[in-house]
């Protein structure tokens, strides 16, 4: 039996001439495990709610076709039935969970249901039990890192028994390990379910699908079976997909394989293993930093220190709860007052530790992993201007106008940044925060939710910050991406630092504390120089 | 321009700003914004106020402002102290009495000043049965503009506290059942008594939400502080900043959850919310052993307002006895 079966859909959101999805034919046999992956704004998103149902049940726009999972034409099924055959879990865990308690939460669908307490128990345990959270049934769901919450929320969709579960980019903001066990949850649901998976993350996600299908403008540019991906590399970079770097490499060099060991040989036999990314070497300290953090009770969360070196982008890595964002708080005074905090910051051999945030932040800027929470005025321009006018500086426009060119929001001077895309916002938050002439930048999870498009126009961005003499640190779980751009890593672990190095050796021994090593670095190294857990 | 002058009008401003700025201080000061996220969101414990049935606790919360509203200031005042001293029985219930304790302090400070200078004499009199007020302080003549009496009393002050000892007690009560009662089992006890699910659901997001609103808000602040807000005014200005970086941050904060709220619409939707016009729960509510004595405890205060309604202590304005 047909698990989905489209027919000519065509989706026009309200007032837009274009369509937001537009596929001629589209089958999923049961029991398949589909990725489907693109560029943001690609239509994927679309596609998902046109097959949940969620278009045009609660999305109004023009429809157009026909949506069949399990036979239910999805326009003329009710939603609530629709729910018991197709489920989806969203990207951002946070905004998808609706109650306080984990059990709450799982039993929230099967309540609905109508269902007598002993089988919405009988569910909930089954749901936990799958995806390997019964320890967090008694927990409330704030307190829940997000690779938990989002497990949670597998948990509360598995819980409807759907026969259809799609997962819209599920790991995109979550850490390695909890990605890790979210990649479990895949593979053992694999043998029972049909499964759509949409995520950028095509490497990780390999081994555990049948299909590979590519959307674009709104319409399905590849689709092709996983096992045929090393023959549409080129055009899955030309759209603007992460492939793993060995394909590409395999690709360019003629070497048909897929194994990483037997490409990095023939590779090493040809004399073409590419040469590591240009990093900047040892300069001067620009800011040392001791921030220790302990609870009222006197439970240390956080005890360590970093260095950070002039037109230097350092990473701060390690698992949830290791302490990366308690540490980063700590330093610019955001911490809870319930937390204890001492620290030792010295900035170009200045003590800065016991100065207001406001001074602070005239040296340092911060981005948080929400920066949509900094934009405050009415226009881009103001947006930039804001700090150099709170602080009284004359003749601001100069440099205003400097900033503005340097993130190209020229263009974009009246507009509302609210109103921006996700790159203009976080562009006009950096440019903004930088103002006031600061000389270190801190990103708290830039790369968070963001495609491999909009991440390689970040490193990009970063990178000419960077050059044009600022020191940046970011905070991020994303391996490959501070392969290609970070110059120095620290990782923590239980709140202390136990890695501090070039990427390249540090990568050598993250895996012990859960960070895999991007396919970029695995290419360029000996298996037998890891240090495995 | 003489000294007096000068002072009468620089005291009386001071005044003034202290009506307002205090319980701003207190709040932003003593509690933060964090603190309010911790006295708006629900923590897991087991002692009787997380036992007790959601339904209960509303009935008491009634119970509470029905008895603060009727009856004599002192008795607002005795469930005031009552309430706050069961916070300690809450979950990190230390924490939480002295923030209880900061939140009275700026209720009492707030509506005191919000009613003892505006406060006719003509109800002074009637309210403490005489016709001497004691003044206290003389406003320039211009701060009737602003509606103020030409003087402030002791009596506006007592009438000022009592009135505020009819709110104290009932928005502990409220906090109550916020911290020890999740949204979902609200949602229960509300759908009991008839409510539509989808009107309660929309309660149980804005209780989720709540906490969140406070947090985001607290990033936004500190966020404009680094930006300079404030940079040129002297740090005892500060609280002051820090209430108009809040208004500043409510707009992004609003869009912010917006954003969200699409993705909690489909959550709930795609899990079949409101597909049938009632919900079934893996837990049923039940009457517990709490509840009754609760319940029990309901009756007794009814009694008691009745009785202490009879013996003249119920008078609709407050009076000093």
């Amino acid at each position: 039996m047909k698990a989905l079966e489209i027919q000519n859909l065509k989706f026009f959101y309200m007032g837009r001439e274009e369509p937001a999805i537009d596929i001629e034919h589209l089958s999923i046999e049961d029991g398949e495990t589909v990725l489907i992956t693109g560029r943001s704004g690609g239509g994927k998103s679309t596609l998902v709610n046109c097959i949940t149902g969620i278009i045009p049940h609660v999305f109004h726009g023009e429809f157009e076709g026909k949506v069949s999972v399990y036979g239910h034409n999805t326009v003329e099924t009710p939603l609530s039935k629709l729910s018991t055959e197709v489920g989806i879990v969203l990207q951002n865990p946070e905004t998808q969970v609706l109650n306080y308690t984990v059990e709450e939460e799982v039993a929230f669908g099967p309540e609905n249901l109508c269902l007598e307490s002993d089988d919405i128990s009988e569910r909930v345990r089954e749901s936990v039990e799958i995806t390997g959270t019964s320890q967090l049934m008694e927990r409330e769901t704030y307190t829940l890192s997000g690779g938990e919450l989002q497990r949670i929320a597998i948990a509360a969709v598995l819980s409807m028994r759907p026969k259809l579960l799609i997962l819209d980019e599920p790991t995109s903001n979550i850490d390695p390990e909890g990605t890790a066990k979210v990649f479990d949850i895949i593979r053992k649901l694999k043998e029972e379910k049909t499964l759509i998976v949409v995520e950028h993350k095509v490497e990780r996600m390999l081994p555990f699908v049948d299909r590979i299908i590519v959307i674009d403008g709104g319409k399905i540019l590849l689709d092709i079976k996983s096992s045929e991906l090393s023959h549409y590399v080129e055009k899955m970079v030309e759209i603007g997909i992460e492939v793993p770097i060995h394909y590409i490499y395999a690709r360019q060099n003629g070497i048909d394989s897929e194994d990483m060991e037997t490409i990095r040989e023939k590779l090493r036999e040809i004399n073409m293993i590419p040469a590591p990314p240009k990093r900047a070497g040892e300069s001067r300290a620009v800011m040392q930093a001791a921030v220790s953090v302990s609870t009222k009770s006197g439970k240390k969360l956080v005890d360590g220190e970093i260095e950070l070196q002039e037109k230097q982008i350092l990473a701060i890595m390690g698992r949830n709860g290791a302490g990366k964002s308690t540490f980063l708080k700590g330093l610019m005074g955001f911490l809870d007052i319930d937390l204890n905090c001492e620290m030792q910051i010295t900035l170009d051999g200045r003590d800065i530790s016991r100065e207001h945030i406001i001074k602070r932040g005239k040296e340092i800027a911060f981005v948080p992993q929400n920066f949509d929470l900094t934009l405050i005025c009415k226009s881009v321009e103001l947006e930039v201007a804001y700090s150099l006018k709170k602080r009284k500086v004359k003749n601001y426009m100069e440099r205003v106008e400097k900033l503005m060119d340097m993130f190209s929001l020229s263009g974009l001077r009246y507009r509302d940044p609210l109103s921006l895309s996700l790159g203009q916002r976080r562009r006009v938050a950096m440019a903004s925060a930088m103002a006031s002439g600061v000389r270190v930048i801190m990103l708290d999870e830039p790369t968070s939710g963001q495609d491999y498009f909009h991440k390689q126009v970040l490193g990009k961005e970063l990178t000419r910050i960077k050059e044009s003499g600022y020191s940046i640190i970011i905070v991020t779980h994303d391996s490959r991406f501070v392969y290609r751009f970070a110059d120095r890593v620290v990782v923590f672990n239980e709140g202390r630092k136990v890695l501090d190095g070039t990427p390249e050796s540090v990568f050598r021994e993250s895996m012990q504390y859960s960070i895999l090593p991007p396919s970029d670095f695995l290419l360029r190294s000996d298996e037998h120089e890891l240090v495995n857990p | 321009m003489n000294m007096n002058w000068l002072i009468l009008n620089a005291v009386s401003w001071l005044l003034f700003f202290f009506g307002a700025a205090f319980p701003v201080l207190i709040l932003l000061k003593a509690i933060g914004l964090t603190g309010f996220m911790k006295v708006t969101r629900y923590e897991k414990h087991n002692t009787f106020y997380y036992r007790m049935n959601p339904s209960v606790k509303i009935i008491l919360g009634i119970m509470v402002m029905v008895v603060a509203s009727v009856t004599i200031w002192w008795i607002g005042a005795i469930m005031t102290v009552i309430i706050l001293s069961t916070y300690l029985t809450l979950k990190d219930g230390k924490r939480k009495f002295i923030t209880g304790m900061f939140l009275t302090m700026m209720t009492v400070i707030g509506t005191t000043w919000a009613f003892a200078p505006y406060t006719p004499y003509v109800i002074l009199q009637e309210a403490f049965h005489s016709n001497q007020l004691t003044t206290l302080w003389v406003w320039p003549s211009y701060f009737t503009v602003m509606g103020y009496q030409p003087a402030l009393t002791t009596q506006g002050l007592i009438y000022g506290f009592q009135i505020s000892m009819r709110f104290a007690a009932v928005s502990l009560m409220s906090l109550v059942l916020v911290m020890t009662s999740t949204p979902s089992q609200v949602l229960r006890s509300l759908n009991k008594v008839g409510i539509p699910t989808s009107i309660t659901f929309s309660l149980v997001v804005a209780m989720r939400t709540i906490p969140r609103i406070f947090e985001y808000i607290d990033t936004s602040v500190k966020i404009q502080f680094m930006k300079g807000l404030g940079s040129n005014a002297p740090s005892f200005l500060r609280p002051f900043y820090m209430l108009a970086g809040a208004f500043s941050g409510i707009v992004p904060v609003i869009v912010f959850l917006v954003r969200g709220a699409k993705d909690t619409a489909i959550s709930a939707d795609t899990r079949a919310f409101r597909a049938y016009s009632k919900r079934t729960y893996m837990h049923p509510m039940t009457i517990g052993k709490v509840d009754k004595m609760a319940l029990s405890a309901v009756v007794l205060i009814v009694l008691l307002t009745v009785i202490v309604v009879m013996m003249g202590f119920g008078k609709g304005i407050s009076y000093n006895g």
